[in-house]
This record gives C-alpha cells, sequence and structure tokens, in this order.
C-alpha cells in the first residue's frame, strides 16, 4: 500500500477514477431520485426539479403505501403482499437450497450409472424459459389442489430453483477431495452422516450463494406471482404493480416510489449482510483440507 | 495385528477393455509391513481401494484373519487408512478428526478422550488439537492423519504415498518416524508408493507391480540383488541397473563375454559355468553401479572381476560417491567411483568389473536366468 502512495498521480489513475465514478453516478441516479421523490409531498413534485431536495420532507408517501394506498380495490397499502413474498420465499429459499444440497452431493460424491445423464437434465431446467411452464403448472397446481396459495407458489419456485441451486452445490462439490468421502466411510460414517457431518458444515459459503441467488430469483418473480396466486397469496411484485396501475386522477408518484422501495429493500438487505460470502462462494475453487 | 490374505483378485472397470488387476495373489502376515510399489497406472492404488472396501472387485477374495470380507462395507472392515492429500476434515479441530471415528462407533467419552491423547502423545500433537487442519504445516497434518489411523487401533493399515507431499527433508524424517511406530506398535501395514527408496527402507516385504500384474514379491534383498525380470531391475535401485546385451562365448578359462569401450578397445568379462545352456546364445547382463567402480586392490585376481579402460563421459558427484557415466558397446553405462580417486570427464580411466553380482536375463523373456 506505501508503495501505492508515493506513486505519481498518472494520467491514467485518474481516467481510471473518472470512468468508474461516472459508471458509479449513472447505476446510483435512479436511486438517488426514488428515494428523494418518496420523501417529497406531491405539490413539491410536480413544481420542481426530478433532483432537487424535498423543501419539506415527509414520511407520508412511505406510511401511505405501506397501509392506505389502494391497491385495486381494497385500500390497505402494500403491507400485506410485503408479508405474503416473505411466506412464500424464505420456505422455497429454504427448500430448494437444502435439494440443491443434497442433489449436489449425490451428484458429485455417489456418482451412479446414468448419474451424469440426469445432472444434465436437470441442467436444461436452468434454460426453460418461465412462460412455457406456464399452462402444465397451473394444471398441476389445480391438481394439487395448491392453486392459488402461498403453499403452490413455494412449490413453482422449489421446482424451478432445484435446477440452480443443484448447479450450484455439484459444482461447489466437486472440488472437494474424494478422499475426505473415503476416509469417512473408512472411519464408518454412512451415507446420511458424511453428508450432515462432513459436507454440509463445510458449505457456509456455497450457502450464501444459493440463498441470495434463490431470494433474489424468488422475491423479485413477477410472472408466477401474478399468474399462480390471487388476492390474499400474492406478492409484493404484484402488490407494488397494483398499486401503481390503481389511481383515478393524479398519480401520486412520491406513493409509488416508496412502495417500489419497500418493495426491493429485502433483496437488498440480504445482499449487504451476505454479500462477501456471495463473492467468496462463487470464487471458491476449492475447499483445502 | 492381523493376517490379511489376497486371493487371485481381478478388477475390470466399467467398458474398459483391459484388466486393471490381472490375478494378485500376496499373503501379508500379521505386524508385516508390505510395500506395493509401481509406475503410476500400475493398479496398486486400485488395489489399495479394494483392500479398504472403497472398490469392488472383479473375481478374487480379500481375507482377513480368516475371515472372507470381500463383500463388507469399509466400515465392517476395521481397516485405517492415511491419504496422500491427508483428508482430515476441515470443518472439524485435530481432536474432533482423530475423535471422529470414535464417536460414529459410538464409544464411551471417557474412552475416546483417553484414546485421543494416547495417540496424540505417540505422535507429540499434543499442543495441536484444538486446531483447524487449516492451520497446520503440512508435517502435521500428516501427522494428525497417521493420528486418526492409528486411534480405532483398526485390524490393518493402509497408507497411501503418505509422504508425497513432503519436501524432501521432512519426508526423510516422516520416514523413519513411521518405521518407528511399525517397529513399537507391530501392526499389519499396507503401504503403496511409487518412491523406490521408501519402499527399500521402509518395506519388511516389496511387492512390484506393472500393469494390474504383481511382477516380484520379496524381502528389499531380494528384489534389489535377485530382480525376477527386467521390469524389477530396472526399477528398483538409483542410478538405475545397466543393461548390456552380449553372447556367451566359450574360452580357455571358461565362459566369457566381449565387449567394447567406445575407442573400440575389447574388454573380456567372465562369466559363471552355469550359463553353458546359453552358450553362443545372446543374454542381457544385469550389472549394478556400485559394481563397476575403481580398481580394488582386495578384489583383484578373484575369479568373476575383470578390467577395462573406458573413457569417462560425464561424472556426477553425490557426496559418498561419483557416480560417472562410460559407454560400453554403445549403451551408456552409469559406474559408481570412490571420491578419492578422481576422474574427470574425458579421463580414460580404468575400472573394475564385479560380475559376481551380476543378474543374467533372457532377452526373449525379460526373465532372469535363474542360475
Amino acid at each position: 500500500m506505501t508503495e501505492m502512495v508515493r506513486k505519481p498521480f498518472s494520467f491514467n489513475r485518474v481516467l481510471i477514477y473518472t470512468v468508474l465514478l461516472t459508471a458509479a453516478a449513472v447505476y446510483l441516479v435512479p436511486l438517488v431520485v426514488m428515494l428523494l421523490t418518496s420523501f417529497k409531498t406531491l405539490g413539491d413534485i410536480s413544481s420542481g426539479n426530478l433532483m432537487a431536495l424535498p423543501t419539506h420532507w415527509t414520511m407520508h408517501a412511505w406510511h401511505k403505501a405501506w397501509s392506505t394506498a389502494c391497491t385495486g380495490v381494497s385500500c390497505e397499502g402494500v403491507h400485506h403482499f410485503f408479508w405474503n413474498s416473505f411466506k412464500m420465499a424464505i420456505p422455497a429459499v429454504l427448500i430448494s437450497t437444502g435439494i440443491g444440497a443434497f442433489n449436489g452431493y449425490v451428484f458429485s460424491k455417489w456418482r451412479f450409472r446414468g448419474s451424469d445423464l440426469i445432472f444434465s437434465m436437470m441442467l436444461f431446467g436452468c434454460f426453460i424459459p418461465f412462460q412455457v411452464i406456464l399452462l402444465p403448472m397451473a394444471a398441476t397446481l389445480g391438481k394439487m389442489g395448491l392453486a392459488n396459495t402461498t403453499a403452490g407458489l413455494v412449490v413453482v419456485h422449489v421446482t424451478y430453483g432445484v435446477a440452480f441451486t443443484t448447479l450450484f452445490f455439484r459444482n461447489y462439490y466437486v472440488g472437494v477431495p474424494d478422499a475426505l468421502v473415503k476416509a469417512a466411510r473408512l472411519d464408518g460414517a454412512g451415507f446420511f452422516t458424511i453428508f450432515f457431518r462432513i459436507m454440509l458444515p463445510m458449505s457456509v459459503p456455497i450457502f450464501m450463494v444459493c440463498i441470495i441467488w434463490q431470494f433474489t430469483q424468488i422475491w423479485n418473480d413477477f410472472l408466477f406471482g401474478v399468474v399462480f396466486a390471487s388476492g390474499d397469496s400474492q406478492p409484493i411484485t404484484v402488490g407494488l404493480n397494483n398499486l401503481v396501475n390503481t389511481g383515478t386522477g393524479v398519480k401520486e408518484y412520491n406513493v409509488n416510489m416508496a412502495a417500489a422501495l419497500i418493495a426491493a429493500l429485502p433483496t437488498l438487505v440480504v445482499y449487504v449482510l451476505a454479500g462477501k460470502y456471495f463473492i467468496r462462494g462463487l470464487t471458491a475453487g476449492s475447499v483445502k483440507g | 495385528m492381523s493376517r490379511l490374505e489376497l486371493r487371485a483378485i481381478r478388477k475390470t472397470y466399467g467398458k474398459a477393455e483391459r484388466e486393471t488387476l490381472k490375478g494378485i495373489d500376496i499373503d501379508i502376515n500379521s505386524g508385516e509391513f508390505l510395500i506395493l510399489v509401481g509406475p503410476s497406472g500400475c493398479g496398486k492404488s486400485t488395489l489399495m481401494n479394494a483392500i479398504a472396501g472403497l472398490e469392488d472387485i472383479s473375481q478374487g477374495a480379500i481375507v482377513i484373519d480368516g475371515t472372507d470380507v470381500t463383500t463388507l462395507e469399509p466400515r465392517d472392515r476395521d481397516i485405517a487408512m492415511v491419504f496422500q492429500s491427508y483428508a482430515l476434515y476441515p470443518t472439524m479441530t485435530v481432536r474432533e478428526n482423530i475423535a471422529f471415528g470414535l464417536r460414529i462407533r459410538r464409544q464411551p467419552k471417557e474412552e475416546i478422550d483417553q484414546e485421543v491423547q494416547r495417540v496424540a502423545k505417540l505422535l507429540q500433537i499434543e499442543p495441536l488439537l484444538d486446531r483447524k487442519p487449516s492451520q497446520l504445516s503440512g508435517g502435521q497434518q500428516q501427522r494428525v492423519a497417521m493420528g486418526r489411523a492409528l486411534a480405532r487401533r483398526p485390524k490393518i493399515y493402509l497408507f497411501d504415498e503418505p509422504l508425497s507431499n513432503l519436501d524432501a527433508k521432512l519426508r526423510v524424517e516422516m520416514r523413519t518416524e513411521i518405521k518407528r511406530l511399525h517397529r513399537r506398535l507391530r501392526t499389519t501395514i499396507v503401504y503403496v508408493t511409487h518412491d523406490q527408496i521408501e519402499a527399500m527402507t521402509l518395506a519388511d516385504r516389496i511387492a512390484v507391480m506393472k500393469d494390474g500384474e504383481l511382477q516380484q514379491l520379496g524381502t528389499p534383498k531380494e528384489v534389489y540383488e535377485t530382480p525376477a525380470n527386467l521390469f524389477v531391475a530396472s526399477f528398483i535401485g538409483s542410478p538405475a541397473m545397466n543393461f548390456i546385451p552380449v553372447t556367451v562365448q566359450k574360452g580357455d578359462r571358461g565362459l566369457h563375454a566381449m565387449v567394447k569401450s567406445d575407442s573400440g578397445e575389447t574388454i573380456d568379462l567372465p562369466l559363471p559355468l552355469a550359463l553353458s545352456a546359453y552358450e553362443n546364445k545372446e543374454i542381457i547382463l544385469g550389472v549394478r553401479p556400485e559394481h563397476i567402480t575403481q580398481i580394488q586392490a582386495h578384489k583383484e585376481g578373484q575369479p568373476l572381476v575383470a578390467r577395462g579402460r573406458l573413457t569417462i563421459e560425464v561424472t556426477e558427484p553425490t557426496g559418498p560417491d561419483v557416480i560417472a557415466l562410460v559407454n560400453i558397446n554403445g549403451i551408456p553405462v552409469h559406474c559408481r567411483i570412490d571420491p578419492d580417486h578422481p576422474v574427470d570427464p574425458g579421463d580414460v580411466a580404468e575400472l573394475m568389473f564385479d560380475m559376481s553380482k551380476t543378474s543374467y536375463f533372457d532377452p526373449a523373456t525379460e526373465q532372469r536366468i535363474t542360475l
């Protein structure tokens, strides 16, 4: 570091920082505009500049978005949708990650005849567009009696997510030396003991990757939410859409912005809390014994 | 302390056309240190995994103390293994690593603690017990890996190239340590290596393997002095044995062979009379470098000793010896010369051939000619 400080202030360095700062600014401007707008009054918005600070800071729009704004016929804000999303995302993330860990363990450490073929077929699941499965999935959920329920949404997201989580865990476990499994077998450990006592404890980084990835995917999903859920099971993305599109007369931009920020907050929090694991987990090639 | 019998073990992998193991028969006595040695791909690791139960065999039987364990799971064979990569559980402390096998077997806690202490003391790793494997050096990890194997007091220990990840100095230290441990515990050990020096120094008996076949099974001395075939002769010993094809001829003083130095001088090498069946036929002389030396007065006049003048091409001083390269019949030949008889590249030196320890091989079968 000391060497860096002593380096002369070069043209290249100025250029690099200029480009980086510009890029950062470009990406941050929308967020800043949203934040500023959400704290303004409607009058402030219509009279002032987009980038200007609020003349009068107010939480009114946040309150309204949370508890009284109209989303379709009801006027209770987005808080129901917000909790719906949690009820859907948390089980779906945990179940799909758990199944992915187990699949990855089998595909990497207990290969059987045809296991590579099955793994390739599972990978195929990563490339199936959402729209393709809408009708068959609706029929399936109907037969299972899960149509229009949160449990139904969980089933859809788990089914879709398992392809990704299996891929993540399988690739992570491929880097774990086979000798560890052999040693554990000689020590007397069985299939499940090895999974729970040896493999899972060393999987924290890839768990973080999976949880962030799955949570972001599931939380942000709109299509499945709007198709497979109705009324009191709809997730926040659908709620936000309803809020923005329900409106008679004046567009309440401040309320829309606050609702959008509420919808985006959980994924941001998850990334801030677990982000360092995300980079670490993605770059970790193998576990040194 | 257990006896291990390998009976006609064959193994063919899934779709492979060639067999990986072609009928291996070895009896390992209780308390014996057996080393499986051979080049990579010779099947020695497959054989070791088969003993451990980590891989199935296609035919044959594995018998421990009279019990056929061929179809048993690894955990039911009572075998412990030390891996090349150590394979320590990274999330567990050294103590937990050593105790893992005992815990799985649901031994009482006090017994586990005692056993961990005993093993830690034996291997001098007591101060490391609460560290994670990632906080240990290679040598320390190696000790912990051995500790984990020792803790269960299994019937048989398997070592899969345990020293090949260590640096040269540590390797020699751990080699001595393993030998000391074996002398003290008198356990049955099967040890895989591709390092012939490890094999020579550690083994009670060496099993030399190539292409899935057992080439020779014998004590280090037998394998070194009377190699069964050209492969064993070339594999064991460093620098390797010299192979000189010659024709057996009958002369006034018995059998002999004529070879030429690079300057065209003829050297007359005496051969034992037992080779008379090979008169006028070609054989291969297997001469170890230490049997081509400077002139040694006390060997002068002995029946199977000859002299010859040869040009030194290259010298490699090793400290206790100088390895000199000469040319005989156009073949490069290594000699071992006392550093007190200085020779330099380009010198023409008079060297002594001690043919009494020479091995003779049939060029067609590549097998040793027993005299």
